[in-house]
């Protein structure tokens, strides 16, 4: 029982090490004075990680928005509130779907790749060689892919949400003859810009922290082997998509839980 | 206790978790010659010379670099002293979204304020010297091994350190690249007056270019002497290591119990 507990502890120790460090390693990273040269390599993780993404996103968005569209249409129209089908897909875009799809595919294909490319670097000793020239890791690897995390991620949601309101538009109305005007109507009397879009792009934010700092740590702090970069790479999809879900539920809690 | 070259190891204690990497190590390195780390697999060659580029630190004793104890620098300070100093990694440890030219023209760009033409022609030279001035314009994944390993040694002087630390230069490259590796240390060092420390167990390689060899084992020094003297010598453990005898004071076999004991269906 005795060792159970001081079992428990020691992996709890671990964690909290661990969580510090990963502190420790972002607090180093991002708070430097910015240089003109760093744009360059700030564009490139920008395309790397954004405009990379965009196929993903785009295609989930245009099907998440169509499944909406069929499945609000077959729910509202039993009472007769097909009309209504354009804020429904809108708001649970907006508010939920949007972030939270977009964030666990970034993980998957943004996040992993940062994570098993950063472990290579350290397994080739690229990393340690860029500190021997004189130049911190830190700065020159990790903070740019952070900065282009945070920034890709809520300009991804955006045209997440853009996309599936017209894949909603496809089925609703393209297809199922809901009345254009209402589809549009009923959605902008009901979204709101600082209760819906707001609270959205900072969940955005928020998931785009988590996934930059989980991916970025795992990739610096793995093993260099093949096998510690494939288990790192498979802990940044996980920890991420847990956080994800995690934090989606606290911040819906906060922004839309006050009624309750 | 050696404290005449140009990098003093003093009195250095290191650990990995429980287990001793060094315990009390003394030796010295002297300026303008090829200094080779010699010792069996896993006795700490490559975490001396990480411990000389102050990627680690010792938990006891001091690194005296320059006559700088390095664990006592700021990251500004650290940072001056290993531009005097470049580093051949066992990998290459070439930069894999650049060309050839961009990793060596890397710590000019980073340091040094040359004139385009001026970087440009330095680069030419530093591949020129080994061999690789055609090479210029591939991309690190088109190089084989020892070209890899010739363009990081291009990279390594690009900016005419004072020292240079080469983990492994030989492991892995064919016989050719191997000898064009010996020769191209040997000339580099004699050219720009290096000081050349090779951490190596390519005995024969590393004997035919190294001025001394500090021989590693059990977490001290073992020897230290010049290549002809540790040939001849009689120490057992030198012995064994330069003349490549699989078992003796260095045991070959990892900490077990007897062989008959672990074989099942033996009877006791």
């Amino acid at each position: 029982m005795i060792n159970l507990i001081a079992d428990l502890g020691a992996g709890l120790l671990t964690r909290l090490v661990q969580i510090g460090q990963a502190l420790l390693m972002l607090l180093q990273a991002i708070f430097v004075q910015p240089k003109a040269s760093s744009l360059p390599r700030l564009m490139q993780q920008l395309f790397v990680v954004g405009v990379q993404s965009l196929i993903i996103m785009l295609v989930s968005a245009l099907f998440i928005g169509m499944v909406l569209g069929l499945q609000g249409y077959t729910l509202l129209s039993a009472y007769g509130s097909e009309q209504a089908v354009g804020q429904m897909v809108a708001l649970t875009l907006v508010r939920e779907l949007s972030p939270v799809v977009a964030a666990l595919l970034f993980a998957g294909r943004a996040g992993s790749a940062l994570t098993a490319e950063i472990g290579l670097m350290k397994a080739t000793e690229q990393l340690a060689s860029l500190e021997m020239f004189g130049i911190d890791p830190l700065h020159r690897i990790v903070a740019p892919r952070f900065w282009a995390g945070m920034i890709s991620l809520p300009l991804l949601v955006a045209i997440f949400s853009l996309v599936g309101i017209y894949g909603g538009h496809l089925v609703a109305v393209d297809w199922l003859g809901v009345y254009s005007g209402s589809y549009w109507g009923n959605m902008q009397q009901a979204v709101d810009f600082n209760e819906d879009v707001l609270n959205g792009m900072v969940k955005a934010l928020v998931f785009a922290f988590l996934i930059s700092w989980i991916a970025l740590y795992q990739g610096y702090s793995c093993v260099p082997t093949s096998q510690g970069i494939s288990a790192a790479t498979t802990r940044t999809v996980v920890y991420s998509s847990l956080a994800i879900l995690g934090f989606d539920f606290i911040l819906t809690a906060l922004m839309f839980g006050g009624a309750v | 206790m050696a404290t005449n070259g140009i990098i003093n190891i003093r009195n250095v204690s290191f650990y990995r978790g429980d287990r001793v990497i060094f315990e009390n190590l003394n030796c010295a390195i002297a300026a303008g010659k090829i200094t080779a780390i010699m010792g069996p697999s896993g006795t700490g060659k490559t975490t001396l010379l990480r411990l000389i580029g102050g990627q680690l630190q010792p938990h006891k004793g001091q690194v005296l670099l320059f006559d700088q104890d390095i664990a006592r620098l700021n990251r500004k300070q650290l940072n001056h002293l290993r531009a005097r100093m470049g580093v051949l990694f066992q990998s290459g440890a070439l930069f894999t979204d650049l060309s050839v030219f961009e990793n060596v023209a890397f710590p000019l760009r980073e340091h040094m304020n040359l004139s385009a033409d001026e970087l440009y022609n330095r680069v030419l030279l530093k591949l020129e010297a080994v061999g690789l001035r055609g090479a210029r314009d591939l991309m690190p994944s088109q190089l084989s091994g020892g070209m890899a390993r010739r363009v990081a040694l291009a990279r390594a002087v690009a900016m005419e350190p004072e020292i240079i630390l080469y983990d492994e230069p030989f492991a892995g490259q064919d016989p050719i690249a191997m000898a064009v590796l010996q020769r191209l240390i040997k000339g580099l060092n004699s050219q720009m007056q290096l000081t050349s420390v090779l951490v190596s167990h390519d005995i024969a390689e590393a004997c035919a270019i190294a001025d001394q060899v500090i021989l590693l084992g059990e977490g001290r020094v073992l020897a230290q002497d010049s290549p002809a003297a540790l040939q001849a010598s009689a120490d057992p453990a030198v012995k064994q290591f330069i003349h490549g005898e699989a078992d003796g004071v260095i045991p070959f076999h990892f900490p077990a119990l007897p062989l008959q004991e672990e074989l099942r269906g033996q009877s006791k």
